[in-house]
């Protein structure tokens, strides 16, 4: 049996998955960081129980604590370092294990403890979010079945498929690379490259594009473009460049943190080296001038600081995933937070992407059949369709109500429609179903309907035409949602594939600002690259045509359901069920977390500037400045709690 | 020739690749059988030992081990996981290299792969078929690679921590033992011990090993002697 190394190259060669490892043996190296941290938290505990009645306990614990929490710290800050980077997590290190030089392990390994937690619980959370998003649906085909020269199908790569060899693509599948069909006929649907579902019938000398899935029948393709130059590699190609183009987010903590903690380190040195200098001090010593700069780098390293915003993020991701919201990380709460511009994709992602059928009318003169016969007629042909607009007309006629009826002499012509016979008032009349195409090559369709109905689906019964309407449905609530976010004084544009015309009745109907119509892959990206010169955006998409724009953008926020992989992978946000609506409360989510940062990181200074230096000054009595230390933290702790509510 | 092949010869080149593959893949103790069975029995061993060749030379030293067993527990676990890691980080880095080869070398991949099988016996269009097949599915690619070519078995390996902890076991058990023989009947029980302990842990190792039982405890009794007699009747002692 092949082994499947996707999830172990997606983790990023986690232990935990790792090919080599036996299977009884991969749950050992699950959560080994929340694992360790946990451990020594447990272990901090013993030796805080310990310290007062026995101290060399309390130190013999402590030696693990500092082994399990300290030793991938200090190998971080080493790796830090080496880069040139000082910032917060810098800072903590040094802080944690200098406490030990002036006699404070308990305080240093209490640093190192909450430092090792957050991180775990961050890891573990975004390794959780990897896994739902690898468990998603997967369009892109890596093999095709090949044809040889005597017509025998074989599996090949599709990175050694040349041009001018044919493909074998039946029904169900993904078209693995361009070409032009050369043998058979079928409807093929765009859904996981544009989000467009409605079938396009593809018959002899038509090109396919890569991508697109074949509904009914069966297609020999050859190939005519190789797989880097596909539609789909070339969008993929675009997203990487994307990629790189995409604005570097940044936590609020790393903005704040990264000079926060190169003047604390200076502080400290210009302390160390020049307080005696400056007042009677000696260097050595408990009152000396190392000593000091040695206890205000670590005052100046609060706990408080460090649970400032994991605790943060992780209770708003935590939050979001109940609602069924994806987050890849809680930086991308501050940067939903900042934006000022919403742009949406249109089918699949303000609409369902699904076709419903909204009604059947008689075509010409007065027909001798009914209407409910009509529809009857066609779900009885429709009735095993896999076809979207047949499943329409089946779904519709069930709603309606109308029976069934016995179809003789069936005939399914793929990409082009279904024929029988059917019994109406003892006689047996011929009935026929299909694209306009197929139904004018049997029975001229007047002008007027086509322009009316469009080349959706015709019935022929006998010589009375009938055709169906379509109506690709808008998501439910999104009006709802858009108006919400438009009280936030966002600005919202639609950018889509389709015609101006259509665009523009769909946003005039959903009340967008403004509406960029006939968008290719490229065309999103570059309306997205120069908007998101002027504005902080958030892109909402679902195929793969939205991939690049979505990877683009500040933030991009794809649906798990009908979204394709690429889009998936291309966003940073995922809404797991499609729900389009919860779209505002993602946005409060994201703006209340950004305070509660905020909140976080000034009441953590403030334990610093107005409890722990003035207590090392002598201003404050210590016990006062150990309480408002402590309270701090637990301030910090439950404010971030605040964001788990739904 | 591809930079890849550095100068080599596909046949050569499969041979170094051979090479390279069963030398991660080897036991960090030299044998294939469970790490963890094998990490307990040899600390045991190596635990004994020590206890043994110390009390040889200083007869007083209980309070010695009651304070060097915890740490050498402790060491015996981390060297051994740590061990382990290493392993488990060099074939990951194996396999990483290997994909990024079939990625960016594919032509040459499909020369290494042509060469395997003409030397497995097939040749001609069925050669070319059986390549084509293997070479359609990446994953199918890496795996017939990672173990036609480097040697590497999947789900083979135990966990380094599960190793570590057999380590761990192995050492507190022994250490234990050794240390109530030393307690209760001095310097004779606890060399009666280090011969015991020997015995088992040698016995249930080549139990596993499916190998000759009585061989490898005699030998490894002999091995325990001659490092006792060694120490003991050293000239400058």
């Amino acid at each position: 049996m092949t082994y499947i190394f996707d999830e172990f190259f997606a983790s990023g060669l986690e232990e935990s998955v790792s090919p080599f490892l036996m299977k009884n043996s991969r749950p050992w190296g699950k959560n080994l960081h929340l694992k360790s941290a946990l451990f020594s938290a447990g272990l901090l505990l013993l030796a805080f129980g310990t310290f007062f009645h026995y101290t060399p306990l309390s130190y013999f614990l402590l030696s693990f604590v500092y082994f399990f929490a300290g030793t991938p710290a200090l190998i971080d800050t080493i790796e830090d370092l080496k880069n040139w980077e000082i910032n917060i997590d810098t800072l903590m290190t040094l802080a944690a294990f200098l406490a030990i030089l002036i006699g404070s392990p308990l305080e240093g390994a209490l640093l190192l403890v909450l430092f090792a937690l957050s991180g775990a619980l961050e890891e573990a959370v975004s390794h959780k979010t990897k896994n739902t998003l690898l468990s998603l649906h997967k369009i892109s085909p890596v093999i095709a079945t090949i044809l040889d020269d005597k017509g025998i199908p074989f599996q090949k790569a599709i990175r050694d498929i040349k041009i001018g060899e044919k493909i074998l693509v039946r029904a169900g599948e993904i078209v693995p690379l361009d070409g032009i069909v050369v043998d058979g006929s079928s409807s093929v649907n765009m859904i996981h490259l544009t989000g467009e579902s409605t079938p396009v019938p593809k018959m002899i000398s038509n090109e396919v594009q890569a991508g697109s899935r074949n509904l009914d029948g069966v297609l020999i393709v050859s190939v005519n473009r190789l797989s880097h130059e596909s539609t789909l590699s070339r969008i993929i190609t675009l997203i990487t460049q994307a990629q790189e183009a995409k604005p570097k987010l940044e936590r609020f903590l790393d903005r704040f943190g990264k000079p926060y903690a190169m003047t604390i380190i200076g502080l400290s040195l210009l302390f160390g080296v020049g307080l005696p200098l400056v007042f009677p001090l000696s260097y050595f010593g408990l009152e000396g001038s190392i000593y000091r700069s040695l206890a205000f780098l670590i005052a100046a390293s609060p706990c408080a600081l460090i649970i400032a915003t994991p605790t943060a993020y992780l209770s708003a991701i935590n939050a979001c995933a109940k609602k069924g919201i994806i987050l890849k990380g809680g930086v991308i709460l501050d940067a939903l937070a900042s934006c000022s511009m919403f742009a949406f994709d249109k089918t699949g992602t303000l609409t369902t992407g699904e076709l419903k059928c909204t009604g059947i009318e008689a075509i010409g003169e007065s027909s001798p059949y009914s209407i409910d016969l009509a529809l009857s007629i066609a779900a009885s042909l429709e009735r095993n369709a896999v076809h979207p607009l047949g499943l329409a007309i089946t779904e519709y006629a069930k709603e309606k109500g109308v029976p069934l009826i016995p179809v003789d002499r069936f005939h399914s012509k793929p990409g082009f429609g279904l024929e029988g016979v059917v019994e109406v008032e003892k006689k047996r009349i011929p009935v026929f179903i299909g694209h306009a195409e197929y139904i004018s090559s049997l029975f001229p369709i007047p002008e007027t309907a086509l322009t009316r109905h469009g080349p959706s689906t015709y019935l022929l019964i006998d010589r009375s035409l009938f055709a169906f309407d379509f109506l690709d449905a808008l998501r439910p609530n999104v009006k709802e949602a858009l108006k919400m976010l438009k009280e936030k004084h966002l600005s919202l544009i639609m950018l889509t594939g389709d015609n101006e015309a259509n665009a523009k009745r769909f946003g005039k109907e959903i009340e967008l600002h403004e509406i960029y119509a006939n968008l290719r892959p490229q065309d999103k990206l570059e309306k997205i690259s120069s908007l998101t010169q002027s504005h902080r955006l958030t892109m909402v998409g679902d195929g793969i045509n939205d991939a690049p724009a979505l990877a683009r953008a500040h933030v991009g926020i794809s649906m798990g359901k009908i979204g394709s992989s690429t889009a998936v992978d291309a966003s940073d946000i995922v809404f797991l069920n499609d729900d389009l609506s919860l779209l505002p409360w993602l946005y409060r989510k994201a703006c209340q977390t950004s305070r509660i940062v905020r909140q976080n990181v000034s009441l953590a200074l403030g334990v610093i500037l107005f409890a722990t230096t003035p207590a090392l000054l002598g201003l404050i009595p210590l016990w006062l400045a150990v309480t408002l230390h402590e309270g701090g933290t637990l301030i910090v702790g439950l404010n971030s709690l605040r964001l788990l509510k739904k | 020739m591809s930079i890849h092949l550095e100068g080599k010869t596909i046949p050569e080149h499969l041979k170094e690749a051979r090479k390279k593959g069963s030398h991660a893949s080897s036991e960090i103790h030299g044998a294939e059988p469970p790490g963890y069975l094998f990490a307990a029995t040899d600390s045991a061993k190596e635990t004994a030992l020590i206890m043994a060749v110390i009390t040889l030379i200083m007869p007083e030293s209980l309070h010695l081990f009651l304070l060097f067993l915890p740490g050498w527990c402790i060491w015996k676990f981390a060297r051994s996981s740590f061990l382990g890691w290493q392993r488990l980080q060099r074939v990951h880095r194996l396999i990483e290299e290997e994909r990024w080869e079939i990625e960016h070398h594919r032509a040459t991949e499909k020369e290494e792969l042509m060469e395997l099988y003409r030397l497995k016996g097939f040749s001609g269009k069925m050669l070319e078929e059986v390549v084509e097949v293997l070479m359609a599915d990446d994953n199918r690619l890496l795996q017939v690679m990672l173990e036609e070519e480097l040697g590497l078995t999947l789900e083979t390996y135990e966990h380094p921590l599960k190793q570590g902890v057999g380590a761990f076991l192995g050492t507190l058990f022994s250490g234990g033992i050794l240390l109530l023989l030393l307690y209760f009947f001095g310097l004779w029980g606890l060399l009666s011990g280090t011969l015991l302990i020997v015995a088992i842990s040698s016995a249930i190792f080549t139990k596993n090993e499916r190998n000759k039982i009585s061989a490898a405890v005699t030998w490894n009794i002999a091995f325990l002697i001659l490092v006792a007699a060694i120490t003991y009747f050293m000239p400058f002692r």
